[in-house]
């Protein structure tokens, strides 16, 4: 009886060690079908550390470092973390803890909403604890599910269980379970990155123009090198990290790069992100006069025709002297134009909204001057500019680049003649977004950022420039010539820069056209004699 | 007595163990074919786009299940088969980028993709 057993129970093994081997062994003969995850050395599902409930994030963290004991103090040193920027050519001290914008203007005192897009766990006030290692939030950027959230209004904190926020609305967040999308960690990707660059300026395409959820899996139409279906580069392809550090900088960008391809092993190559990194500095190999353009012509701005081409609008105009006005009921008013996108809120004022936009030029020299909350603004029949683009068709360092001039009006101060950064978000009585009030908003926001407040506001007109540089077309859909050889081209505007069919000289013109005239007189001429001598014969 | 009753347990695990090492399915690549192959056909024919939010994801799981497309008049599973992918990849990117990939892999994929898109999934998804 217990032979029988014994043989039953060899012959179950047999079969259980051929059922979990022979796929293997089959497999094996064909090793493309090999089930193994060929993104990452580690499946994370394995570790111990991770198979537990998670409350928060700084838990999930904690786990992480077990391991990855020197990441923290990488991200600790990098501008993802520090929000805080010293231009060592300017001297300014930028970053996103000091500037100021003519979207949602700053974080001050608006941490609670802003901090969702910080790397990190808590940064609701003027006290978060930058040197803690479990601050830093893994899965912002390492999440692969993209079920990961940080809902503004928790400091940067994801939602673990389903709450309703605000408190009383009757909205209910829906928590989110930690273990699963701890243990599915992996590389950057488009979808981590836009989770913030995609949604700057408070909501999807907003502020940058040439990103937005449309490159999250683009066709080759929208990015040559994003093309979901061809060369699907990340992000992380043209911003090369080391150690945390992501290359390219919004501060310092890199407006003419010389260097070349950047080579495995060359010291001393510069910013990975720039075209010529990959391209070099003479990519054109059919039609060289392109080249000669490339002199004095950044990539940019024959490449990207338009911006906003992913079928997401980006906003163009902010008005935020319409805000606060209130229906017959006393209620928030928010307007719609007949594409379903708003362009009145009571909360933020009037906007404009804009696809395909053809972007406007300029000379850049990659400098960028920040007009900070201690700079002295006159309100003049100029705008003020929020950044300042350094460049000149004869500093040698110079580029025609394509730009994104998103144009607003602004709270400022007449008294001190300063910008103003109001307190906007937050579910208090002072937060403008609740109450509609700038008289209780702006000293809320103002204390907040340490500087004085003279109790008088008005509106001031402002611009502030974005490079152009994402959703690079094909090269088929490139610029043509006559888009900027015309009259009424697109550079225009573009001074120091002799450009056929757009500029006249009369000298030059002149001369031209007597040649012209010589030629024809002296073919006329030349024949006339052929016909008259070969009569005479 | 109780050794055979572990060697019988233990072999009745490796069996569990081998049958759970399951495909993991990837959600992104489920988006691109979604996108590029099941909508790109269906603007083009009279029902138009389907945004996977338009269905809950017990919607979708049963539409896959039941593996009818357009009202049975074919399978799902056809449309993402190797076969399928082999007729239109000359004309269609994601196919030809995926044209080795495994019909059952590739069908976990959109399902992936389809149950965190749907009206009540993890991230409701559009068509773009």
């Amino acid at each position: 009886m217990e032979a029988r057993y014994i043989k039953a129970t060899l012959a179950l093994c047999c079969a259980a060690w051929l059922a979990a081997t022979g796929p293997v062994l089959a497999e094996e003969a064909k090793p493309e079908a090999k089930p193994v995850k060929l993104t990452t050395t580690a499946d994370h599902t394995k570790f111990k550390q991770l198979q537990k409930t998670f409350d928060s994030g700084p838990e999930v963290t904690k786990a992480c470092l077990e391991c990855h004991t020197e990441a923290a103090g990488q991200i600790h040193r990098t501008k993802h973390w520090k929000w805080e920027f010293l231009n060592p050519e300017t001297k300014q001290t930028l970053g996103k803890k000091t500037i100021l914008n003519n979207f949602c203007i700053s974080i001050a005192s608006n941490y609670a909403s802003c901090t969702s897009c910080h790397v990190g766990y808590g940064w609701k006030d003027a006290n978060f604890d930058f040197a803690k290692q479990e601050n830093v939030d893994c899965l912002a950027c390492h999440d692969t599910t993209g079920n990961y959230k940080k809902p503004p209004g928790f400091a940067g904190n994801p939602v673990t269980k389903d709450t309703e926020f605000p408190p009383g609305s009757g909205k209910i967040i829906k928590g989110i379970d930690l273990a699963k999308i701890a243990q599915k960690v992996g590389k950057s990707s488009r979808d981590t990155c836009g989770a913030c660059h995609f949604n700057g300026g408070g909501g999807d395409g907003v502020k940058h123009g040439d990103m937005d959820s449309s490159l999250a899996a683009p066709t080759k139409d929208v990015d040559v090198h994003m093309d979901a279906e061809g060369l699907d580069f990340t992000c992380s392809t043209c911003h090369k990290t080391s150690s945390h550090d992501v290359a390219g900088s919004r501060y310092t960008p890199t407006a003419k790069d010389n260097k070349g391809v950047q080579v495995r092993g060359k010291a001393g190559s510069g910013n990975p992100a720039t075209c010529v990194a990959c391209h070099d500095n003479a990519p054109h190999k059919s039609v060289a006069r392109l080249n000669q353009h490339a002199t004095r012509i950044a990539c940019q701005t024959c490449h990207i025709p338009t911006y906003a081409r992913g079928g997401i609008a980006t906003k163009m105009t902010w008005d935020w002297s319409t805000a606060g006005k209130r229906d017959k009921d006393g209620k928030h008013i928010i307007l719609k134009d007949a594409k379903g996108r708003i362009t009145y809120e009571s909360r933020k004022g009037d906007f404009t909204l804009a696809e395909n936009v053809k972007p406007e030029y300029a000379w850049f020299n990659g400098n960028v001057q920040f007009t900070l909350l201690s700079d002295k603004i006159e309100k003049t029949g100029q705008r003020t500019q929020i950044n300042k683009m350094g460049g000149s068709p004869t500093d040698g360092k110079s580029m025609i680049w394509p730009m994104k001039v998103f144009r607003g009006s602004q709270p400022y101060d007449p008294v001190n003649k300063t910008l103003i950064t109001p307190h906007t978000a937050g579910n208090d009585d002072t937060g403008f977004w609740k109450n509609l009030d700038w008289d209780k908003a702006i000293p809320v926001g103002m204390k907040d950022s340490g500087a004085p407040y003279s109790g008088k506001f008005d509106f001031i007109k402002t611009e502030m420039s974005w490079p152009i540089t994402h959703m690079v077309a094909p090269k088929d859909k490139a610029l043509g010539c006559v888009e900027c050889h015309a009259k009424e081209g697109r550079l225009a505007g573009i001074q120091g820069v002799y450009l056929p069919a757009r500029d006249n000289n009369k000298l030059v013109d002149t001369a031209g056209w007597a040649i012209v005239l010589l030629t024809l007189l002296g073919v006329i001429g030349h024949g006339a004699l052929r016909i008259v001598t070969s009569r005479k014969h | 007595m109780k050794l055979i009753k572990t060697l019988a347990a233990g072999a009745i695990l490796s069996v569990i163990a081998a049958s759970a090492s399951a495909y993991d399915a990837d959600w992104k690549r489920g988006r691109v074919y979604y996108r590029s192959v099941c909508t790109s056909c269906h603007v083009v024919a009279p029902i138009g786009s389907i945004n996977p939010s338009t269905k809950t994801k017990a919607e979708w799981a049963a539409y896959i299940k039941a593996d009818k497309h357009a009202k049975g008049k074919d399978t799902v599973k056809q449309y993402v088969s190797k076969a399928y992918r082999a007729s239109i990849k000359a004309g269609n990117k994601a196919a030809e980028k995926f044209a080795d990939t495994p019909d059952q892999e590739l069908l976990d994929d959109v399902a992936a993709f389809l149950n965190k898109g749907a009206k009540d999934g993890d991230a409701p998804a559009s068509c773009s």
